[in-house]
């Protein structure tokens, strides 16, 4: 069957996630014409109308997010094993969670930002020359970013600016940072933790949220709605904004693209290979199945893989683009070093405190709370100590639960019958409320964490699927091992009582589940031996393949709650594809 | 406590849509009747007779209405008796308000069976299925790993690695299940006694049952657990959770904004107040009623 070929387009985008709707809007608003091909449809926020509050279907089956019969990812701890698929979603985090449609996997995130400090730009640099590299784990395989902080300063504003960030202007370690839009309103806990973190001489600030606090208008002239503190999302943040109020593609940058007519957003349509000339280092264009399964061209002068994290390394790997990353000699590229912002099974730290509420039906799922950067990053002396960053502590944000998470995990031999019924009395209305710190640090790349092409299990059209081997490195427990004991020192001053630090050491965790902010595997870098794109998220391999994600993310700081480490990314890109269409080749 | 306030609104629920059939008034000759007002007396049995006759009539149409969903579209009668007393062993009726029985349950596992659940609609189906936590060495194709196939927790979603639907698996258990309860106890499951029911799901907890070829039968048994309290605790929509019985113990709200019953509270008051407030709740039908000009 021969394929429909469309007409060329300056950029042809893969997926309409934040990333690929903040690239649209930039580039079709300077008049770029652009061809943006999204594997699932395109709901804006009214669809969600009447369809929320359904836990069961949302939250545990994942109605709305990618369908796993498309494909999956297999997930193993290391390369002696065998790795397993992920197969069904089951209400508990599976990870990976890739999104669908217009928006992608910022449909179904909780909105929670925070920029990346300056120290996390150059997080292998700056270690080594205050600490020596004896601190690093010794498989690690860290390296920079390969720009500073201050150099992309206003592209982060550029990014902020588009999706209405709220937050407050104070942050000590993130400095200039000047969100469009106030923080929402701090909740009686968050203003205890604010005062008392405060008194203790630490450096508290509002919860940074991509949910717009105010109706607000982005530089793109579309109107973004306020929140109107549904709940919805709250939960355990994974529901859709039913108001437009949360930063995503669909109700940010996408309605601003179709505005200018220079967007043909073509959904349903699904990316399976970036097509090369026959030299190998320029693509011609993108191929794709619509949605009745044809094979369709769509050439370009430029590529924009802003595919969800981990199927931007997938394409990479499908379309033969880049060198593998090769763990038995720890050479190539793409696939290699992954990364999380945290561990989440470390040592924490607990109480509970006389101040309950409603766990439904109110508020947010990221804002309302205070934050603490003092043991993150390098914001604290680790001479003497066994690992590197820390962690963010933030107490206080709106609750928010479903009464399907009472039961979801809790099968056990006892946990039915009279008794247990008796302990879910009155269990969404809780009149104390328990607070679990888990201040575990990054986990730091290492030659052992890496993806590749699974040798057994293909998609849904016969091409292979991502293989994770993924476990902890030895820095996110001593990191927990330390903070935990200073955050319960917090919550008794803040007058909580059961105050307790809860040991896990290392060896008792088990990752069988994947961060849905999974970093690396198709990494930034200066470096071509052991990153896939430069500092204008150029392909090193491929000049006219930009892209963005998380997955160029080179290391899990502990301050940009995964996203904002993404976003801007794009507004960078649109430079560099600017530069590069103007004058092709590779850029300085 | 907080949730069977009044002993009227407690009965209600209790008796709900299963027991529409309790409507049925009480022959008339049963009415007690004050003596010697004989003509009086008459016309009140008349009268009665005819409010009988009526209730009943309308009590049969809503049996009848009750009937045509309350049936069975997957499980087969036996199934549905295990289900059905596994559902009330883990939440009984008791004097916390009504559990499985009055919310449901087992509708509820029968439709999550017929539907893209049972049908493991969007789950990734490719093969080669192996089962996690194998230690090693072990081959799958041409290939040998020393390290085994990595351990996965009974939620995560790798943990599931069958080449059938959950509705085959669900078969397998139930069947397992039964196998079960004639060899170690010699009397189907729906016939123990409550320690005895509570002993055998125990022991499904406990990987002690052998003849389980997969699901296993902790596997089992977690499936099962997650579907009975989804019965009881997600929306109505889904055949379970029959008058909200679920939300009315948890003092979930659904979906609830606060002054739905012009209870006067908002979300903004909810959100940053200390104390819980309890709201009476609101499945979707009922919000999707009022937002299309129902009350």
């Amino acid at each position: 069957m021969s394929a429909v070929v469309h007409p060329q387009v300056d950029v042809a985008i893969i997926g309409a996630g934040l990333t690929g709707g903040s690239l649209a809007a930039v580039m079709t608003t300077a008049g770029y014409t652009v061809a943006c091909i999204e594997k699932g449809p395109y709901r804006n926020f009214t669809d969600w109308d009447m369809t929320k509050y359904d836990e069961w279907m949302v939250l545990n089956f994942r109605k709305f997010d990618h369908p796993l019969s498309l494909w999956s990812f297999s997930l193993r701890n290391n390369p002696d094993q065998y790795a397993n698929p992920i197969r069904r979603y089951t209400g508990v985090q599976t990870g990976g969670t890739m999104g669908h449609g217009v928006g992608g996997a910022s449909q179904h995130w909780a909105g929670g930002l925070g920029r990346i400090s300056p120290w996390a730009y150059k997080p292998y640099t700056n270690t080594v020359q205050k600490y020596g590299s004896s601190v690093l784990p010794s498989n690690h395989d860290l390296i920079d970013w390969p720009f500073e902080y201050s150099d992309v300063v206003a592209y982060m504003e550029e990014w902020e600016q588009e999706g209405g960030v709220s937050g407050d202007n104070q942050d000590p370690f993130t400095p200039g940072a000047k969100y469009p839009l106030p923080p929402h309103p701090p909740t009686p806990l968050a203003e205890l933790f604010r005062d008392t973190t405060e008194s203790m001489g630490y450096h508290p600030r509002s919860a940074v949220s991509g949910i717009a606090s105010q109706p607000y208008v982005n530089q793109f002239g579309v109107q973004v709605n306020s929140c109107v503190y549904c709940g919805w999302c709250g939960g355990p943040c994974n529901y859709h904004c039913q108001v437009g109020a949360k930063f995503t593609s669909a109700f940010r940058s996408i309605p601003a693209a179709l505005k200018t007519g220079n967007l043909d957003l073509r959904v349903n349509s699904i990316v399976y290979r970036i097509d090369l000339d026959g030299t190998g280092k320029k693509a011609t264009g993108v191929r794709y199945y619509d949605e009745r399964g044809n094979v369709n061209v769509q050439p370009a002068k430029a590529v924009f893989n802003a595919a969800y994290s981990i199927n931007v390394v997938r394409l990479l790997l499908l379309s033969g683009i880049g060198t593998p990353y090769d763990h038995a000699t720890k050479t190539g590229s793409v696939g290699r070093g992954l990364t999380e912002t945290s561990a989440p099974s470390a040592t924490s730290a607990s109480g509970t405190i006389d101040m309950g509420g409603n766990r439904y039906p109110a508020g947010n799922a990221s804002g309302g709370g205070y934050t603490i950067e003092d043991f993150a990053d390098d914001n604290f002396d680790h001479n003497g100590l066994n690992f590197i960053g820390g962690a963010n502590i933030s107490v206080g944000g709106y609750l928010g639960s479903a009464p399907g998470q009472l039961t979801l995990t809790s099968a056990g031999p006892n946990n039915f019958g009279s008794a247990y019924k008796a302990t879910l009395i009155d269990a969404m209305l809780p009149t104390k409320r328990q607070v679990t710190i888990r201040p575990s640090g990054p986990a730091i790349p290492t030659s052992d964490s890496f993806e590749d092409l699974d040798p057994h299990y293909v998609d849904a059209f016969g091409d292979p699927i991502l293989r994770i081997t993924d476990d902890f490195s030895t820095n996110e427990n001593p990191a927990a091992d330390y903070i935990a004991p200073l955050a319960s020192n917090i919550l008794t001053k803040m007058g909580f009582t059961d105050v307790k630090v809860n040991p896990v050491s290392l060896g008792n965790q088990h990752k069988d589940r994947q961060s849905a902010h999974i970093r690396g595997g198709a990494r930034l870098g200066a470096d071509r031996a052991n990153s896939v794109f430069n500092k204008w998220m150029q392909s090193w391999d491929v000049e006219n393949l930009f892209a963005a994600g998380e997955c160029l993310v080179p290391f899990g700081d502990n301050t940009s709650q995964g996203t904002h480490a993404l976003g801007f990314q794009s507004y960078i890109a649109a430079d560099g594809i600017k530069k590069y269409l103007q004058s092709p080749g590779p850029l300085a | 406590m907080g949730a069977w306030r009044s002993v009227e609104r407690r009965q209600f629920i209790k008796t709900g849509i299963t027991a529409v059939g309790g409507v049925f008034i009480a022959s008339a000759g049963q009415v007690p009747l004050f003596p010697g007002i004989a003509s009086e007396k008459d016309k009140k049995i008349s009268d009665l007779q005819g409010q009988v006759g009526k209730a009943n009539q309308t009590a049969t149409a809503l049996q009848s209405q009750a009937d045509q969903t309350s049936g069975f579209l997957t499980l087969d009668s036996n199934e549905q008796a295990v289900v059905e007393a596994i559902a009330e062993v883990m939440i009984p009726s008791d004097a916390n308000g009504p559990g499985a029985a009055e919310a449901g349950v087992v509708y509820f596992v029968d439709r999550q069976l017929a539907s893209e659940y049972g049908m493991n609609a969007e789950m990734y189906m490719q093969g080669p299925f192996v089962q996690p936590g194998q230690k090693g060495p072990i081959t799958v194709g041409n290939v040998t790993y020393p390290g085994g196939s990595a351990q996965v927790s009974l939620n995560a979603g790798g943990a599931y690695q069958y080449p059938f639907n959950l509705r085959e698996y669900w078969k397998r258990g139930l069947s397992f299940l039964d196998d079960y309860a004639k060899i170690s106890y010699g009397a189907p499951f729906a016939s123990l006694d409550s320690n005895g029911k509570t002993k055998f799901l125990q022991d499904l907890w406990n990987n002690k049952p052998t003849n389980f070829t997969g699901p296993l039968p902790r596997e089992f048994f977690n499936e099962v657990y997650n579907l009975v309290w989804g019965g009881f605790l997600s929306d109505p929509i889904y055949g379970g959770n029959r008058n909200m019985v679920g939300w009315q113990l948890t003092g979930f709200s659904g979906l609830n904004d606060g002054n739905f019953y012009g209870e006067g509270s908002s979300r903004t008051k909810l959100m940053l107040q200390t104390t819980p407030t309890r709201l009476e709740p609101v499945s979707l039908a009922q919000f999707q009623k009022r937002a299309t000009g129902g009350t």
